[in-house]
């Protein structure tokens, strides 16, 4: 107990902002950390307005009571996934590996010290939703008093037994995978399986209850959320908990939180080291041939070099390579079941038919295309070997140029094979068709050189694990959560404009709008790269 | 078991996944006082066999003990009494110097004055004493390293283990390192540690091993290894018989 504190408290302070600001005497590093914290604050705030936005919503609506377990299913749903694309780097794979099993720590205590260090760094994403709920209930239900602490502390309870889920699930694929041929990808493959299957798991709960014929919105996201809670138990106790103050929930759900922690832990601290010492020697264990040597030019032996980064590591792979494979996923079964019917699904039989969102179709693919551009972590993930590129004799911008002539090339065709899927599926003409092809380059083009800006910007060198880097970096927050809130804005308004504006005309302003976006994204990275060498 | 053996690894063998031995039958015995050299050319398996000695790699086949201690059945035991300095340490490079010192000190549960004592006294030995309110992330590699072996020593380790400990150190701190080295084994604890500078190891070690493709091919005492000659000549010779 005493160790698992004491190594739990210096894991944190490891990677504490606050520690770095209070002992760096390089200035600029610490309006680098002011700046980073500023930013995160900006990306809580967003979060606690959305949450509380939603939390009035149900109460302006009368649906209030429905709030606690919405509160628990959008705190549990985050807390599995970001686990499960945190697991491989936090929990297994990690560099500090070696310091700590050569102290004298259990394995068990090592690998729970690992697990409640990424749990206790996700905390605040929780809590912004919890807490703004909290509030949307409190201002509309009037719940008595005690209701706000046991509401806070429960909180903290709620994402354990997601996170311990996703945790068992990244062990699983852990032990399955090491001492594989193929360790990196077996790894990569079913991590996106149990992702995949965690974003449809929301259609396929749905699916259960297509009997019911609720109207609005509002409502149907209500009875979801309470029907949800009805078969994710946590999300069940959660709600009984505050809104009845039954002392029962409350038990269970601390109580199995409890109890599956040292369950899990049990377990996994048992496999630790082998599990650890197979994936830490795979490198060892593979005997490289020299063959395929080609002389490549410069900006394309860099983004050669940025597709053996993303291969050569799951974390990232999972992380950067999730929105492509989505986007293509959403083609092929649109392909599949039909554009129709995907739309029937996706917005719960709302008044929209396929003519009517055709020209949000570029938009829709990009918002999975558009998640995560590897330019935005790349520059940060050289971490300690940035000293390479730096002593190379080629220009910084020569070096970006790369790094976004790799993304362009990764995300690109995902962006042309899914919208065409979607153009056919909708029976699209075929020039509005090409129309929606150069739109969806011009956004991908955007994508690559924004995310650039935002991974030069807020470049980190100095992380601990590649995590950090992928999941809550400055560069990569700053680049995804208003892209994505934007990107769903866009879509609406393509929707509605185009009922009422020529939807042709229409695309080539976005067109013209995204290449104009990104040429200056373009610019801008020219400049910082020129600041920086 | 010899009371005065720290070290003893029979028969230990780590194969990975696609065959490979990288340590094939290995077996050793370090006695107390000792300063056993480990010799081999780059990836020969000089890593793997001191990653297992020191609990971080695991292995199915032979057996490794520290005083008496298995290192797979009793890995805290040995770990109270190891010290592990790698080749290239990875150390919290948040952290101030002062702040991974005291970490490693709580987690041995040494005591704030004969903390404070040790950590002084090695600071001011390797010329980092200035420097440990600063952050880890700011140091030379040379430094990281100091600090990795005022870590290493502040438990009074009995057997210290040390992976190319000279690489990155300055000419003092290469022999400052060594007097302790020396000192530790005068008050009974061993040192292990895989070199390449085979000069350091002829000067400094009582033993030596050789090991060639994760296997033994020749070890003992210095003056029965080399018979009169360098042991460059002699490591070199044995390097070319196996």
């Amino acid at each position: 107990m005493r160790d698992g504190f004491l190594l739990l408290k210096t894991l944190l302070l490891s990677t504490s902002r606050r520690n770095i600001y209070r002992y760096c005497r390089d200035k600029k590093k610490r309006r680098k950390v002011v700046g980073n914290a500023v930013a995160m604050t900006f990306l809580y705030v967003m979060l606690i307005a959305y949450s509380l936005a939603l939390s009035c919503g149900l109460g302006v609506y009368g649906m209030i009571d429905a709030a606690p377990a919405m509160c628990a299913i959008s705190v549990s749903a985050i807390a599995l996934l970001f686990t499960l694309f945190q697991t491989n780097g936090y929990l297994f794979n990690f560099r500090d590996y070696d310091m700590l099993l050569s102290l004298p720590f259990k394995t068990g205590t090592v690998a729970a010290c690992r697990y409640l260090y990424m749990y206790i760094r996700d905390i605040p994403w929780y809590m912004c939703i919890s807490l703004a709920m909290m509030i949307g209930y409190g201002i509309f239900a009037r719940p008595s008093v005690i209701v706000y602490p046991l509401w806070i502390v429960l909180s903290l309870f709620l994402p354990i037994v997601p996170s311990l889920a996703a945790a068992l699930i990244g062990f699983l694929v852990a032990k399955l995978t090491a001492g594989h041929k193929k360790t990196k990808l077996l790894q990569t493959v079913l991590m996106f399986v149990f992702l995949i299957a965690c974003f449809s798991s929301r259609f396929f709960i749905d699916s259960l209850f297509r009997d019911d014929k609720v109207q609005e919105t509002f409502e149907k996201t209500s009875a979801m959320s309470g029907r949800i809670a009805g078969i994710y138990l946590p999300a069940g106790w959660f709600s009984d908990a505050v809104t009845r103050l039954d002392i029962g929930s409350i038990l269970l759900l601390v109580g199995t939180a409890a109890v599956l922690f040292a369950a899990v832990f049990s377990l996994v601290g048992r496999s630790y080291r082998s599990i650890n010492s197979a994936l830490k020697t795979q490198g060892a264990a593979r005997r490289p041939r020299l063959s395929g040597q080609r002389r490549r030019g410069v900006v394309t032996a860099i983004a050669f070099k940025e597709f053996r980064r993303l291969t050569g590591s799951t974390t990232y792979m999972t992380n950067a390579a999730m929105g492509i494979v989505l986007a293509a996923l959403l083609g092929v079964v649109t392909l599949v079941f039909g554009f129709d019917k995907i739309i029937a699904v996706v917005t719960k039989d709302a008044p929209l038919d396929a003519a009517m969102l055709r020209p949000a179709i570029p938009f829709i693919v990009y918002f999975f295309i558009g998640m995560v551009a590897t330019t935005a972590c790349s520059p940060s993930l050289e971490g300690k070997c940035f000293w390479i590129l730096q002593s190379l004799p080629v220009e910084m911008k020569t070096v970006y140029q790369g790094k976004m002539l790799f993304n362009m090339l990764l995300t690109a065709p995902f962006m042309a094979f899914s919208t065409l899927c979607l153009c056919v599926s909708a029976k699209a003409p075929a020039l509005d068709t090409a129309l929606d092809l150069l739109l969806g380059f011009a956004l991908c083009a955007f994508s690559t050189a924004w995310g650039c800006v935002c991974g030069v910007k807020h470049i980190q060198l100095d992380w601990e694990n590649e995590v950090e880097v992928l999941k809550q970096s400055p560069a990569v927050v700053i680049y995804m959560l208003p892209n994505m809130f934007v990107v769903m804005g866009l879509v609406v308004l393509a929707v509605f404009l185009g009922t009422r504006v020529d939807h042709r005309l229409l695309t080539l302003l976005w067109t013209l709008i995204a290449s104009v976006l990104a040429l200056l994204s373009y610019r801008r990275v020219l400049k910082l790269s020129v600041r920086r060498v | 078991m010899s009371g005065n053996t720290i070290l003893e690894i029979s028969h230990f063998s780590k194969t990975y996944g696609n065959g490979r031995r990288a340590a094939d039958d290995v077996s050793l015995r370090v006695e107390a006082g000792d300063i056993c050299g480990f010799i081999g050319h780059n990836g020969a398996g000089k890593s793997t066999t001191i990653r297992a000695i020191v609990g971080v790699l695991d292995f199915t086949e032979g057996e490794i003990t520290i005083d008496g201690h298995s290192v797979k059945d009793e890995p805290m035991a040995c770990k109270q009494i190891t010290a592990y300095i790698p080749d290239n340490p990875d150390l919290y490079e948040n952290l101030t110097g002062i702040q991974y010192l005291s970490f490693v000190a709580d987690v041995f549960g040494i005591d704030a004055a004969e903390r404070q004592e040790s950590i002084r006294y090695y600071a001011d030995l390797f010329g980092i004493s200035d420097d440990l309110g600063d952050l880890i992330s700011a140091y030379s590699h040379g430094m990281k390293q100091k600090l990795a072996i005022i870590s290493a020593l502040i438990h009074r380790p009995r057997l210290m283990v040390l992976d190319e400990p000279f690489v990155g150190l300055d000419p003092k701190a290469a022999f400052t390192l060594k007097e302790i080295m020396r000192e530790l084994c005068e008050q009974g604890a061993a040192v292990f540690f895989s070199t390449h500078v085979l000069d350091v190891a002829e000067k400094l070690c009582n033993k030596v091993a050789i090991i060639k493709q994760g296997r033994i091919i020749a070890a003992g005492t210095m003056e029965e290894f080399t018979e009169g000659h360098s042991l460059e000549e002699t490591f070199l010779e044995a390097d070319g018989d196996a």
